[in-house]
């Protein structure tokens, strides 16, 4: 995103809304509470355009997205996390080899229940860094924490995934 | 390598995965992976768990949650105001600039209106009701004509110096009305009964 024009909020939802889902549904692995988070986000954004100083627009955009979702978070009072459905990968096309779709679904499904079992932080940073993409210096400013913490947090909840998961690594 | 803990190791190789070393690290992670059995199994499940997370399936967000995407199949919850409240904000912010969802809002609202204009029918215990309740209001009508009578009558025996004393007024039998309830309440509140008869579950 150009730092240097304020977009519209038409162009934050087309070109952030899909991470911003996919960041919500990996933290709770639920797809109502990612789709309420999105629609808070772009209601944030929308009234908070007018105040945004041209700057870093991710870091500002994350960090609405983190204070929403944990508004969220603290809304439902920390209810408990569901499973994925067991459709949930039917439609995402993947191999046409029933034996690759399983072992994918099988997969997805093991490393979605390992992801929500981490304590928040480093599941956020986890997420944020493996499935939404950014820097370790964009998610420091998204999470308002040093890059050095950044860092240890993405680590440990790796290692903590890696003595979760069941399947060899 | 000696004089850095394993977790600091460890989290060399995370950050080398990455692509984040600072500078002057890239040596330091070199050295660690160099003959170090130990080191590269750490940095391979490190990796595997990093492939692992990054191959979940990028899932695509519902279209309504988007611009270009209209709110059809919400439009009737929204006149409802059966949705969420996040979710009314972004169909009334959604509303606003889409002419296309606004008419469509405005073709269910008449719709709706003229459903709910629509004359409401009786079902077939109700009307089964209503002609015990007439019924009995006949009944209760021709009682109230015999007391009439009878009083008409007695007052004419006075004028007329007659005796009628010890003789028996006529009243309603509420027997014969067949439910109590109908009776009393037909006699204090004309039609007010049908909530009556319905509290008594008898139809």
């Amino acid at each position: 995103m150009n730092d240097e024009r304020v977009p519209s909020w038409e162009d934050v939802a087309q070109r952030y809304g899909r991470r911003i889902y996919n960041f919500a549904y990996r933290l709770t692995g639920d797809p109502d509470d990612a789709a309420d988070l999105v629609q808070d986000v772009l209601i944030r954004v929308r009234s908070g355009l007018d105040q945004y100083q041209p700057g870093s627009f991710e870091g500002w955009l994350w960090r609405i997205t983190r204070n929403a979702f944990l508004d969220g978070v603290r809304r439902r009072q920390r209810r408990p996390t569901m499973p994925l459905p067991e459709d949930d990968h039917a439609s995402l096309g993947s191999s046409p080899s029933p034996d690759e779709v399983l072992a994918a679904v099988r997969l997805s499904d093991d490393v979605q229940a390992a992801l929500v079992k981490l304590p928040y932080d480093f599941r956020e940073a986890v997420v944020l860094c493996d499935v939404v993409g950014l820097t370790y210096d964009e998610i420091a400013d998204a999470t308002e924490v040093p890059v050095g913490t950044v860092r240890s947090r993405i680590h440990r909840g790796r290692k903590m995934l890696r003595e979760t998961l069941t399947w060899p690594v | 390598m000696a004089g850095l803990s394993a977790e600091i190791r460890e989290e060399l190789l995370s950050a080398y995965l990455d692509g984040e070393l600072r500078p002057g690290e890239l040596t330091v992670v070199t050295r660690i992976l160099t003959g170090d059995d130990e080191a590269i199994a750490m940095f391979r499940s490190l990796q595997a768990v990093r492939r692992a997370v990054r191959l979940l399936p990028e899932l695509e967000i519902p279209a309504h949650l988007l611009p270009e995407g209209h709110f059809g199949d919400r439009l009737s919850a929204y006149l409802d105001g059966a949705l969420r409240t996040a979710e009314m904000r972004t169909v009334a912010g959604h509303l606003m600039g889409c002419a296309d969802c606004r008419s469509e809002l405005q073709t269910l609202d008449r719709a709706r209106i003229a459903i709910r204009a629509l004359p409401g029918v009786e079902p077939p215990e109700i009307l089964e009701l209503r002609r015990e309740v007439e019924e009995a209001r006949r009944k209760m009508r021709l009682g109230r004509v015999a007391v009439w009578v009878g009083g008409v009558a007695a007052a004419a025996a006075l004028l007329f110096g007659l005796s009628v004393g010890g003789r028996e007024q006529p009243t309603v039998d509420l027997a014969d009305l067949g439910d109590r309830h109908v009776a009393r309440a037909s006699v204090t509140s004309g039609f007010q009964i049908l909530p009556a008869l319905s509290e008594t579950g008898k139809p």
